[in-house]
């Protein structure tokens, strides 16, 4: 049903004409496939639902009055900017997508150390313009093609960098957030015209409103502008690149080492990990690569190294019996960079790395030392440029067996994960034949270590819908597992309790009968209260987690 | 108190946890601020959450405000008095247990009582500390302090803005109870989490709400939370603190950016030398003696090793921060004039002895504190010596503490005025001191991010915004308004 | 192939927004980091590599229409290649500006097309020129004084094509005769095909002309085989790449050279010697057709392969065509030759340089489009400190001598033959 002339022209007259329409196949090109980018539900292949308008606002007060317009006509909304994710995409047919990508500015205090981004800046601008000034920016997993505010205020922001940066949470200051509702919130000392630089309080911090240990992906109103948190850059003002595509290096001198760090054992990894936990010496830390899969990495790691390579050279490569042993060694690895501030700040950190290596039986993996294949992954790691390769292998992936806890616990199960992957490989075709263990994050999800968060990667195709039907399967068998180990919160079928699998929103009663089964369902009625106070007219779609209190059996 | 409602307490708590004395009740009514409270009605003294939660659903069907307190007397930010009449106080410090420590995740979980000695002492068993706030009160409730977030000496390891404490128990104002954190979303008990190797260790959530932000720096006016869990760091094998002289402060301005962006050291804060005086001074004569002795202005920074190549780290920064001050025209130094590295390191981390010790110099003291950043301090600073001088207050017993925090984006800026309370000129001296003053530090940029008494009005006067937020948060988790009834101008 | 053969890839793409901007490691600042212009100018999704995808498979299931906005929208491309190029930074398996310009294709096969470009092909089919008001009768007139052999009539095997912007410009031909000059002074022996001289039709596969490409393409193939060329030679980037990549596709085995890198060769041997000195300082515009887009046609027959259950590869391996290969060098070295001359890099450069907004027809076609983003080249230019831009296209040079900069401000725009000439 589209909208009637008189909505459309108001949301015209908000906006200008130019960045406003309804045509069909403008709209078309803003549903969201879940197999075709980012849905961590699913997989399907299905299409979210058609928008009825897709709206380009500038400014907070341009959405407020957007918000205004859908208020009073009771139309839902959501936002995105660079729309990799389902979450970004609408869930009902009376529904207008925002598209953020006109608000991208990027401004920068130097000596406080933080940096006040709109959405569609995305990781790579915000470091690109942070390192000018000899700062960094911690950018999470999903890489740097991706809007730092989005991650920080909506999504989840583990990173490499996350161990002595924090997690993009943690790194939140002031944030103006036009509500569902059209009030503009103005956090910490924002909302006094004090400045950006604190976003908690007064009293009681407003942002917990609107972001927990994951943000609510748009469902609670529009973040438009936030300061952030920056880090100091011991390197260079412009990333130095050479090389030939895709195989950019890195050469950032002295005081970078970038190491893929190998273990003899799950438990020697776990304690090495706990060892950096412990000493500031990792700048970034990753176990990045692994996502290629155990029997793969090392052999991928060639082929996006050579700018010839493709994927069709796996056959040979993995013939080769000096690659094979260095793949083998990779087995229990992950990658970590470090960075001096000064030349005994590098000494300390490089014999530090050593005598964690020698505490724990490691070892540096001798083909990553290599220049070539040392500068490849300095760079990849800084930048998070390469995050597309998720999809290389056949152009889609999930991550499932979502380990999120302390780094114990992830080893606990990480072979009985990677056996029943394997099993999959081996019995049916449609997943990608990696060799099950295939587990790539964060050596700390959070700042200072102690909470992790991994994915197991799964690769398929999504133009085969066998594959596509076959891995949601796959993944729906996951979930056993995940909960006999209690992980969480909610990193199996991650958003699977937020859409249907035809992209549609549930309904409060189909919400209320999850989450009354919760082992603490007022944490999902609080959750409600703060959407009716906030949201009244329930616009923004089911990603944030409702119930109905009524529910609640009182005892 | 009404029989009714004393028969309903003791159902709930036990006779001898409930006291109506009007002797002891009075020691509720006003603290070391000053601002002016009422005397309470009762005081109870719940042993476990269980009762907490009773209490509060009580206090809902009874409309009775509840003043939660966890930490002993004398306390000094206003927050604890109650501003309404027929207040119960819930006085938590004898929930004091320390739940449990586990050092491969280096958690611990605590119950209100708690104070810093008492926790110090058990972690230091296991090879660990707590970060801790400047010389708390011996009887500071770490639970508070941490959920008032007073700020830390290490600004590095702030990673969140809420470190230390991580998890907690809480019991809304509406009577329900979570756990916050990730603990939210597992089995509402500890012993099951533990069984699953779940150590309360991340913070935020439990989903897309940060329940912990609903209790943090909210002077209880929001629930009462009755375990924590907090993050520690490993206890040093080596530690040590140099001293950083300066004539003014704006003279330390390009040393801490510098330090602070190496990432170096552990500790790092500024004073003058009227507020370390009063640190180290255990007399008020000694105090007056230092404030001639020691340099106008001070950075503090430690350094320290523990389980990685501590030796290397520890000579490698001390030679690389000394180079900072160098270039930055600035001396590094082991000691200075009536004070070494040492024993600020000491008086800094340890708990204060039975006296406060910023009550060591005239007995009472008023703060006004605020977030801002470090190059806006030195106006602030000028501003104060102007009013002071104004007010016919002696400037050079204006101490002045500048702690970096949230790893270096911001400071929290400390003014402390001692006064002799028994001198009732000097009352109404530096009463009034302290409302211009405060409302001055506004006008010039000051974030009143902790708004204890004034600086809740001048604050959210300034903040119409959020002053509708809180109240929105308030409507939903204490809909009654009995938690704190009237702190955060939440009437 | 058909619209429909590109399904796979349409659904395989994995919208990483490697499309719309430079790649990511080579970002070096927020103003300089997108590369799109469509959907630089445009905004909506739907002007993305990825949801050009997007919309093809809406149309292809019938829900989305070719009306007026949809089939904008699919004109509005300039073939740039950069999406291609971007994608291939992280993905072995998708051809994405080959899907851009199919949709285009299929929109012409179903009568859409866009004001601006009838003219062009009205002219294309009765004056064998791509620019419209130009008649075949003067396309040679620019060459007359230059003693250049007409290869129908005389023995040679080094053919000079200068394209339709250098033969009728005449601000252009002035470049063109400089490069005959400037060639034949070193011994080069140069011919022209005289009255089978014609558009190379280049910029009508671009457009999604199919047809008139291939008619085109067929008859100069013939006269170039009829006339025994062994080496064309051409200033112009878009003939460049359509001989060395769409001619080569159609069977045509003839080598194919810029004059850029035929001059480099020249300077290197020491048979062009610069002397002069140029006090400039110069910033280089990658033309697209001459740097990521020229690379040579590597012939391939093959089918896809699954491996490891789901792998997606090729058999035997196709040639990826990301771009490195392209022509990036041999100006650089030009410009390094010239004394005085001092080159300042752009941020956007080499296989990952910004579009002058001609290509696609789009000048023609969508002449605001086209001109801001000459206008976001000219801003990057300036924003170097440079004296002037250089480059080696003429349609690249026409399209940044008339634009302005975000502050209305010019740039000296030269042809690289042109500062050469001055060295000498």
């Amino acid at each position: 049903m589209a909208l009637s002339r008189e909505i459309y022209q108001a949301l015209e007259a908000i906006v200008g004409k130019r960045n406003i329409s309804e045509n069909i196949g403008v709209l078309e090109t803003y549903r969201n496939i879940p197999a075709q980018g980012s849905g961590h539900y699913g997989p399907s292949e299905h299409w979210t639902p058609l928008p009825q308008a897709v709206i380009l606002p500038k400014t907070a007060e341009e959405i407020k009055n957007i918000f205004g317009i859908c208020n009073k006509y009771g139309i839902e909304f959501k936002a995105s900017t660079t729309f990799w994710s389902a979450m970004g995409y609408i869930g009902g047919d009376n529904a207008i997508q925002m598209d953020l990508r006109r608000m991208k500015s990027v401004e920068i205090d130097v000596k406080n150390m933080c940096a006040v981004v709109e959405p569609f800046a995305i990781g790579a601008t915000v470091q690109a313009e942070a390192m000018k000034v000899g700062l960094n920016l911690n950018i999470p997993g999903v890489g740097c093609s991706a809007s730092t505010l989005a991650n920080f205020s909506s999504w989840i922001a583990f990173g490499p960098n996350s161990i002595s940066m924090g997690q993009g949470s943690e790194n939140i200051l002031g944030m103006e957030w036009v509500l569902p509702n059209g009030e503009v919130m103005r956090t910490g000392s924002l909302g006094s015209g004090d400045g950006w630089f604190c976003g908690e309080g007064p009293g009681p911090s407003q942002r917990g409103l609107v972001r927990g240990i994951f943000g609510n992906a748009g469902s609670t109103g529009v973040c438009t502008k936030m300061a952030v948190r920056l880090h100091p850059w011991p390197g260079p003002a412009k990333l130095p690149t050479y090389g030939d595509a895709p195989s950019y290096k890195t050469d950032l001198g002295d005081n970078f080492k970038c190491y893929t760090l190998c273990y003899p054992s799950w438990e020697a990894w776990a304690r090495s990990i706990q060892y950096f936990y412990e000493c500031d010496v990792v700048y970034s830390g990753h176990r990045q690569f692994n996502m290629f899969g155990r029997d793969l990495k090392a052999f991928m790691l060639k082929i996006i190294t050579n700018p010839d390579g493709q994927l069709a050279d796996l056959e040979t490569l993995v013939q080769d019996p000096e690659l094979q042993k260095q793949n083998a060694s990779m087995k229990f690895d992950y990658q970590i960079i470090i960075a001096g501030y000064t030349k005994r700040d590098m000494e300390y950190k490089e014999k530090a790395v050593d005598y964690i290596l020698e505490q724990t039986g490691g070892w540096k993996n001798e083909m990553m030392l290599e220049k070539d294949m040392h500068d490849y992954a300095l760079l990849y790691l800084t930048r998070m440029g390469h995050k597309n390769l998720n999809f290389v292998m056949c152009g889609a992936y999930e991550g499932t067996f979502g380990l999120s806890g302390n780094v114990w616990k992830a080893i606990q199960v990480a072979e009985e994960a990677a056996a029943r992957k394997k099993y999959w490989e081996q019995n049916y075709t449609h997943i990608a034949a990696t060799g099950g263990e295939s587990a790539m994050g964060s050596l700390s999800g959070i700042g200072g270590g102690g909470a992790t968060g991994w994915e197991f990667f799964v690769n398929f195709d999504a133009y085969d819908k066998e594959s596509i039907r076959g891995t949601s399967k796959f993944i729906d068998g996951n979930q056993e597992i995940h909960n006999k180990y209690a992980f969480g919160p909610d990193f199996c079928r991650w958003n699977s309790d937020v859409r249907h699998m035809n992209g549609y929103n549930y309904t409060q009663e189909e919400h209320d009968s999850m989450f009354v089964k919760a082992p603490q369902p007022w944490v999902y009625a609080y959750q409600y209260k703060i959407r009716e106070a906030v949201n009244p007219n329930n616009l923004c779609g089911t990603y944030l987690r409702t119930l109905n209190p009524d529910k609640i059996e009182t005892k | 108190m009404l029989e009714s409602m004393k028969s309903e307490l003791t159902k709930i708590v036990g006779e001898q946890n409930l006291s109506n004395d009007q002797e002891i009740l009075s020691t509720y009514a006003t603290d070391g601020s000053l601002e002016k409270g009422m005397t309470p009605i009762a005081v109870v003294k719940p042993e476990n959450a269980a009762q907490v939660q009773a209490l509060i659903k009580w206090a809902n069907e009874s409309k009775t405000p509840l003043v939660p307190v966890s930490s002993g007397a004398p306390h000094f930010k206003g927050g604890t008095v109650p501003s309404v009449p027929e207040s119960v106080i819930i006085d938590l410090s004898g929930m004091n247990k320390i739940i449990n420590i586990n050092r491969q995740q280096r958690m611990a979980i605590i119950e209100p009582g708690v104070t810093y000695g008492q926790l110090q002492e058990a972690l230091a068993k296991e090879g660990m500390t707590l970060s801790t706030s400047l010389r708390p009160r011996a009887n500071k409730s770490v639970l508070t302090s941490v959920l008032e977030v007073e700020p830390r000496l290490n600004c590095l390891h702030q990673f969140n803005y809420t470190e230390p404490i991580r998890c907690t128990e809480t019991t809304f104002g509406d009577g329900n109870q979570i756990y916050t954190g990730e603990a939210g979303n597992g089995a509402k008990d500890l012993e099951t989490q533990w069984d699953q190797e779940k150590w309360q260790v991340h913070s935020n959530g439990p989903q897309m709400v940060d329940m912990l932000r609903m209790v943090l720096q909210a002077q209880g006016t929001m629930g009462i939370v009755t375990w924590a869990s907090l993050k520690c760091e490993l206890l040093p094998t080596i530690k040590k603190m140099y001293l950083v002289p300066a004539k003014k402060s704006v003279d330390l301005e390009a040393f801490t950016y510098k330090v602070i962006w190496s990432r170096f050291g552990d500790k790092l804060f500024t004073m003058n030398r009227a507020y370390l005086a009063s640190l180290l001074g255990e007399t008020s004569e000694k105090i007056a003696e230092l404030k001639t002795e020691l340099p106008n202005w001070i950075a503090a920074v430690g350094i320290s090793g523990d389980i990685v190549l501590p030796e290397m780290k520890v000579s490698g920064q001390e030679q690389d921060i000394e180079d900072i001050a160098k270039q930055t025209g600035l001396q590094f130094l082991h000691a200075v004039n009536g004070a070494t590295g040492d024993e600020v390191l000491e008086k800094s981390i340890s708990p204060s002895g039975e006296n406060y010790w910023k009550q060591t110099y005239k007995g009472g003291f008023q703060d006004i504190f605020f977030i801002t950043t470090l190059d806006q301090t030195p106006k602030f600073i000028d501003a104060m010596y102007d009013l002071a001088i104004e007010a016919g207050y002696k400037a050079e017993d204006i101490g002045v503490y500048i702690q970096p925090q949230h790893m270096g984006t911001s400071v929290h800026l400390e003014f402390n005025l001692p006064y002799n309370p028994g001198d009732a000129k000097e009352v109404k001296k530096i009463k009034a001191l302290y409302e211009k003053a405060s409302k001055q530090m506004s006008k010039l940029g000051g974030y009143y991010a902790r708004p204890y008494g004034i600086w809740a009005g001048i604050q959210l006067n300034k903040d119409a915004q959020s002053y509708e937020i809180l109240k929105k948060m308030k409507d939903i988790f204490d809909p009654n308004n009995i938690m704190n009834t009237g702190k955060l101008t939440l009437k | 192939m058909a619209l429909i053969d590109y399904r796979p890839m349409m659904e395989r793409c994995s919208t990483c927004a490697g499309c719309k901007f430079i790649p990511f490691e080579k970002i070096t600042s927020l103003r300089f980091a997108e590369n799109c212009p469509s959907i630089g100018y445009y905004d909506f999704m739907t002007y993305s590599a990825r949801g050009r995808f997007q919309l093809s498979q809406s149309l292809l299931d019938g829900r989305a229409v070719l009306d007026d906005t949809i089939t904008e929208a699919i004109h509005s491309c300039t073939s740039c290649g950069y999406c291609d190029t971007g994608c291939k930074i992280t993905r072995y398996n998708l051809e994405v500006l080959e899907h851009n310009i199919e949709q285009k294709a299929y929109a012409v096969e179903n009568g859409k097309m866009l004001e601006g470009q009838k003219p062009v092909m009205e002219n294309l089919a009765k004056e064998n020129s791509m620019i419209p008001g130009t008649k075949k009768a003067n396309r040679m007139d620019w060459a007359k004084d230059l003693n250049m052999k007409d290869l129908f009539k005389e023995k040679g095997e080094v053919a000079f094509f200068a394209g339709c912007k250098y033969s009728y410009d005449p601000k252009l031909q002035k470049v063109a005769q400089s490069a005959v000059k400037l060639l034949q002074g070193a011994g080069v022996d140069l011919g022209t095909l005289g009255a089978a001289d014609n558009c190379c039709t280049g910029r009508a596969h671009q457009m999604g002309f199919f047809k008139e490409f291939e008619k085109g393409a067929t008859t100069n193939l013939k006269a170039f085989q009829a006339a025994g060329v062994k080496t064309i030679i051409t200033p112009c980037s878009d003939c460049y790449h359509a001989f060395k990549r769409q001619y080569a596709k159609l069977g045509m085995d003839i080598e194919v050279l810029h004059v850029v890198e035929y001059v480099d060769r020249l300077i290197q041997e020491g048979k062009i010697k610069l002397t002069k000195s140029v006090p400039m300082t110069v910033t280089y515009h990658d033309p697209c057709h001459l740097g990521r887009l020229g690379e040579a046609y590597v012939p391939w027959e093959g089918r896809e392969k699954k491996i490891y259950n789901q792998i997606h590869t090729w058999e035997p391996k196709r040639p990826r065509y990301n771009g490195i290969y392209g022509i990036y060098d041999a100006p650089r070295n030009i410009l390094k030759a010239i004394p005085g001359v001092n080159l300042v890099e752009m941020e956007r450069i080499r296989e990952y340089s910004w579009c002058c907004g001609a290509g696609g027809g789009c000048s023609e076609s969508n002449p605001e489009f086209s001109a801001w983003t000459a206008g976001e080249r000219v801003t990057e230019a300036n924003a170097t400190g440079a004296d002037a831009m250089v480059t080696a296209c003429p349609w690249c040079k026409d399209n940044f001598v008339n634009a302005v900069d975000e502050d209305g401000k010019k740039i000296e725009v030269l042809d690289i033959i042109e500062l050469v000439q001055q060295a000498m």
